[in-house]
């Protein structure tokens, strides 16, 4: 479960260009869902991802997670609960130029100093899972859109997170894409994991993937949605 | 004021350690006043983030404090030539009135500087900021002992002159002169001796049973303190005499020097390592009963213990090697 208490997030506080982007938000999330947050552009859907996915720290009030309250933990222990708990679909994808598919996908476990053979392994086993064994020798910048998301999906999933958030993943995709994109996260959610998806796109928060949508505007919830 | 590299690094550093301790006492008073880990208030959680950066300034900051008195010590060993009458840096920090004081004010300030970085490493052991109340006061504790020697040490440094006749080692750690000083060097050798190396192994046995029992961290503590004070009256006492091996000789900085294999460096690093982990230690016992602190806390202790007994055993080693290595002998005792 993911918890929000009044949260709130300024940018440039004090600044001429103040800008506060969440307001005052306070939600609670049920684990093992996908969850829709949905809005115009500007309404906070990204930042509050971010929030959640400890990315960056609220201005004020706090974040829980399984009744944690994470927001407030120092900088060395908010890695390891990033690393174990989240797995990160960014907008942009930000996969590394000039690495393979598996190269990109092996970068999160690095830092836990797991074996390269098992690393490897994992990476390897998730490729496939997504229909890129062939491609894991292939440098990310030579894979068509959809190939390279597939890439981001696998690199979120490496580390086995509990909690998978997306930044308007079907931005870049047609519909047929789009609809992939929407059938892994049909089978993610299978799984068990939380599934977060930032998205104006009807493709997605209309999908039955989805048990709810949270409405957003100007960074306030206008509709905390409820299950479907 | 003389200006030699090592006096221009002090004093520019003690400045800027000053200027950052006021900072940083600014926000320990706000901290003080205004933490409260269950608010989720804006204010509250600028001073979560500002934490990090205030720890680690002050983390370096302390790092400095204590290298500094060993860049003092060697300063005033190194001026010597300088000054009439000088030997080593027992006439140079006699030069003017603030020589000594400076000196009292780095030792304070370096073993409570090396105290405050072992709070602040277990405080950042524990998920909640659990020793950020006790380490942000220790801060403003710490804070005016610093501003007074960087003032003191500006004061000496300004006020050396190089045609000042000072005094020699060998007046003031006479054993027949007034002062602590003297009194240091006429203790008598065998109950200086006894004292010295029972407190030792009264530390070692101590430690020992606290690594295996964890129990007795303030005996520790408190002995590791003890050693301390004892380590220095033996230094001056006896042990120095088997270094110089002249029965009247008892300067503790003339051993700081080339034709001593610079053996003053070791000693002191072990006296002042022993005496920092000693009061670590015990500043844990007293503090660190904290939940989240519970699974790092038993480890860290024991480290600070084991530390406290390598430095004063190694102390104690080098002391017994150089009675045993040298045909000096104190004859009578």
């Amino acid at each position: 479960m993911i918890e929000l208490r009044d949260v709130t997030k300024v940018f440039n506080a004090g600044q001429p260009n103040e800008f506060t982007a969440v307001r005052g938000v306070s939600l609670v999330l049920n684990g093992h869902g996908a969850t829709a947050l949905t809005g115009p552009s500007g309404s906070g859907k990204t930042t509050l991802l971010s929030l959640i996915g400890c990315m960056a720290r609220p201005t004020s009030g706090r974040i829980a997670i399984q009744g944690e309250v994470i927001s407030n933990l120092p900088e060395r222990f908010l890695t390891e609960v990033r690393r174990r708990t989240f797995g990160f679909i960014f907008q942009q994808l930000n996969l590394i130029r000039g690495l393979t598919a598996r190269e990109n996908v092996m970068l999160p476990v690095y830092p836990t100093g797991a074996p390269l053979r098992q690393i490897r392994g994992e990476a390897d086993r998730l490729l496939e899972r997504l229909g890129l064994a062939k491609k894991a020798d292939v440098r990310v910048e030579w894979l068509s859109g959809g190939e390279a998301q597939r890439v981001a999906i696998a690199r979120a999933l490496i580390n086995n997170p509990s909690v998978v958030v997306a930044d308007e993943p079907t931005a870049h995709l047609d519909t047929a894409l789009s609809l992939d994109f929407m059938e892994i996260m049909r089978g993610l959610r299978g799984e068990g994991r939380t599934l977060l998806i930032a998205s104006h796109d009807p493709l997605v928060y209309e999908s039955d993937v989805v048990d709810r949508v949270v409405s957003l505007r100007d960074g306030c919830v206008v509709d905390p949605g409820g299950p479907r | 004021m003389i200006l030699h590299p090592p006096i221009v690094a002090l004093v520019v550093g003690s400045l800027l350690v000053s200027f950052l301790l006021v900072l940083a006492s600014w926000y320990a008073i706000r901290i003080l006043r205004h933490w409260d880990l269950a608010s989720g208030s804006e204010l509250q959680l600028g001073l979560e983030r500002r934490t990090y950066l205030v720890s680690t300034v002050m983390g370096y900051a302390c790092a400095f404090q204590v290298v500094s008195l060993f860049l003092f010590i060697y300063t005033a060993d190194d001026l010597a030539p300088l000054f009439v009458g000088a030997m080593c840096a027992v006439g140079t920090l006699f030069v003017n009135p603030f020589g000594y004081p400076t000196l009292l004010l780095k030792v304070v300030g370096a073993v409570m500087a090396g105290a405050w970085l072992i709070v602040n490493h277990a405080d950042n052991c524990g998920r909640d900021y659990p020793l950020i109340r006790q380490k942000y006061a220790f801060l403003l504790v710490l804070t005016p002992v610093v501003l007074g020697e960087t003032a003191t040490q500006g004061a000496y440094f300004a006020g050396l002159k190089a045609d000042v006749i000072t005094s020699c080692c060998g007046s003031l750690f006479s054993s027949r002169g007034p002062g602590v000083a003297s009194e240091l060097a006429s203790l008598p050798i065998l109950p200086a001796k006894v004292a010295f190396y029972g407190v030792v192994a009264a530390l070692l046995t101590a430690g020992a049973w606290f690594c295996r029992r964890a129990t007795g961290g303030y005996l520790v503590a408190g002995l590791s303190l003890l050693a301390f004070a004892t380590s220095i009256a033996a230094l001056i006492s006896f042990i120095s005499l088997y270094i110089y091996e002249l029965p009247t000789h008892h300067c503790p900085f003339c051993i700081l020097q080339r034709e001593y294999n610079f053996i003053g460096y070791p000693l002191y690093g072990m006296l002042f390592g022993g005496a920092i982990a000693g009061l670590g230690l015990g500043l844990l016992c007293r503090w660190g009963g904290t939940v989240s602190l519970r699974s790092v806390m038993p480890s860290l202790k024991r480290r600070l213990a084991l530390g406290a007994m390598m430095c004063f055993g190694v102390y104690a080693a080098i002391s017994i090697y150089v009675m045993l290595a040298t045909p000096f002998r104190l004859g009578g005792y």
